[in-house]
Formats: C-alpha cells, structure tokens, sequence
C-alpha cells in the first residue's frame, strides 16, 4: 500500500466523525487545524470572543482577523485547509445546557478553553450528563516547562486531560506558542486516536 | 464507612497521612455513613478552586452523597490555553 493509500483510508476512517471544540484560542484554533488536516471534516466550533492582537503570539488567527469573532475567522483558515470540511459555528457564551447539547450531537468533545471555571464547567459537564462520550480537555500548559512534562492523563475511562497538571498562567506564567501547541497537539493526537477505536493510555 | 480517595495535581498534598490505595495519588479514609462530596472537600480543607469530582469515574456534584466502598476522586484544572 502506497503512503497516498494509507492516507487516503485514515481519511476515509475519519471523515464522517464529528468533533465538538469548545473554546478557539491556543488550544482550540490549532486543535481545528489538526484535527482537519488529518482529516476529520465536521466540526462543531463554539467561541464567544473576538480575534486580539495579544492572541497573535500563539493562537491560528492573523492580523487582518482582529476584530472578527474567531469562529469566523477560523472557519476561513480551516475552509482554506479543506474546502469540504462542514462547520457549525457558535459564537456565543455556553454555558451547561449548550454544552451538554453540542456533546449529544459529535462523537468526541474537546475542551479547549483558557480559564479554571470553564475548564471545569465543561468537563463538570461532560462528566456528569454524557458520562460515554469521550471528552479530551487540558490543563496546565503555561510557562517554559520541559516539553516532556506535557503528557495525557486519563482521569477516567471517558475524560482525558493534556497537560503538566500544574502550571498555571493565573500565577504569572507566560503562554509560549510552542508549550500551548505541543498540548494542542496532544488532545488532536488522542482525539484522532479515540476516533479511530484505539485506548489512550 | 471505607472509601478510597484519589486527589490530583496540586491538591495530592491534601491527601490525608492513611493507609495508601490503588494508586499514588490515592489513600484509604474512614467516613460516617451518608457523608456527601462536599463534606469531604471541607474535611481535607481542600481550597476554594474549580474543581471537578468523580464517584467511581461518573461526574458528581458536590452534594452528591458517597457509598461505602466507592472511589472518590477529585481534579482542579489551572488556567491557560
């Protein structure tokens, strides 16, 4: 088998999946980004904000995006990676029951958000009302901490989280493009892993 | 009753000096039959944070109460993304 071929089945092996990303900033844009290119094309993106400048440092938005909400803007980028790819944008603030609802509709949730509240609203969420649904989240990410300390822990046999565990830019970290894509990178990597039948560690 | 206790990350130094369970975040502790999540976390004198509890692997609230025998375990995700 060519390596075309074997792209073409993992493709083919994820292409009617579904995946639901909430949050779009270092973690969520990149995640998108992956997860398309690999080949996953239907995506649920929720995200209320808008594209910053102070973003730009490590999120997959560009300087003419400033100002756009990032759902829209993202949607741009990942339409330019994969014209096929199908989208459902939410450009508000979710709160349980929206949750709850995007995660009753993909086959894995990814939680990709930049604060401690969210994070635990969406995996509190995910935990409590859909305990089968696999939910990849992360935490711990901040700062310039080897890159080998960023690792996948399984919290349970559905609810995963990438990351140090620990390092927490609310104490002054600073966000380093390569740390945050390292984890970004690590929850597209289980996702794809989990779409494909296989067991994160 | 006997529970088995598991605290994550930064709360592991909450973890009460009892019998070790499966795990190495993980330690044995005795409670009065119908305590709840939140007695537990107040108990430990566990900090104000968000935070996210499991009884034997299934999200929990706090007033969630615990059953002899179960796995209560407990996670505080950090910022940053």
């Amino acid at each position: 088998m060519s390596e075309v071929d074997t792209q073409r089945e993992l493709r083919e092996d994820l292409a009617d999946k579904r995946v639901g990303i909430i949050g779009l900033g270092g973690l969520g844009s990149n995640v998108a980004a992956m997860l398309v290119r690999t080949g996953v094309l239907h995506l649920v993106l929720a995200d209320f904000d808008v594209v910053d400048e102070s973003n730009l440092n490590r999120q997959l938005y560009f300087r003419e995006d400033i100002g756009r909400l990032k759902t829209e803007a993202l949607a741009d980028t990942l339409r330019r990676i994969d014209p096929d790819v199908e989208l459902d944008l939410i450009a508000t603030r979710v709160g349980e029951a929206e949750i709850v609802a995007i995660g009753r509709r993909v086959d894995v949730l990814v939680e990709a958000t930049d604060c401690a509240d969210t994070k635990a609203l969406v995996m509190n969420a995910a935990a409590q009302h859909l305990p089968d649904l696999p939910c990849v989240a992360a935490s711990g990410l901040a700062g310039l901490g080897s890159a080998n300390t960023v690792v996948t822990t399984a919290l349970t046999e559905r609810l995963w989280v990438v990351g140090d565990l620990t390092s927490d830019v609310s104490t002054g970290l600073p966000l380093a493009a390569s740390r945050v894509m390292i984890a970004a990178a690590h929850e597209a990597h289980a996702v794809v892993r989990i779409l494909l039948g296989m067991v994160e560690p | 009753m006997r529970i088995e206790l598991a605290l994550f990350a930064s709360l592991e130094p909450y973890l009460p000096d009892s019998e070790p369970g499966s795990g190495r975040r993980t330690r044995m502790i005795d409670l009065p039959d119908g305590t709840t999540v939140g007695e537990v976390v107040a108990r430990l004198g566990l900090p104000d944070q968000p935070r996210v509890c499991f009884i034997d692997g299934r999200g929990v609230k706090e007033d969630a109460t615990i059953a002899g025998g179960s796995r209560l375990a407990i996670f505080p995700p950090v910022a940053g993304g």
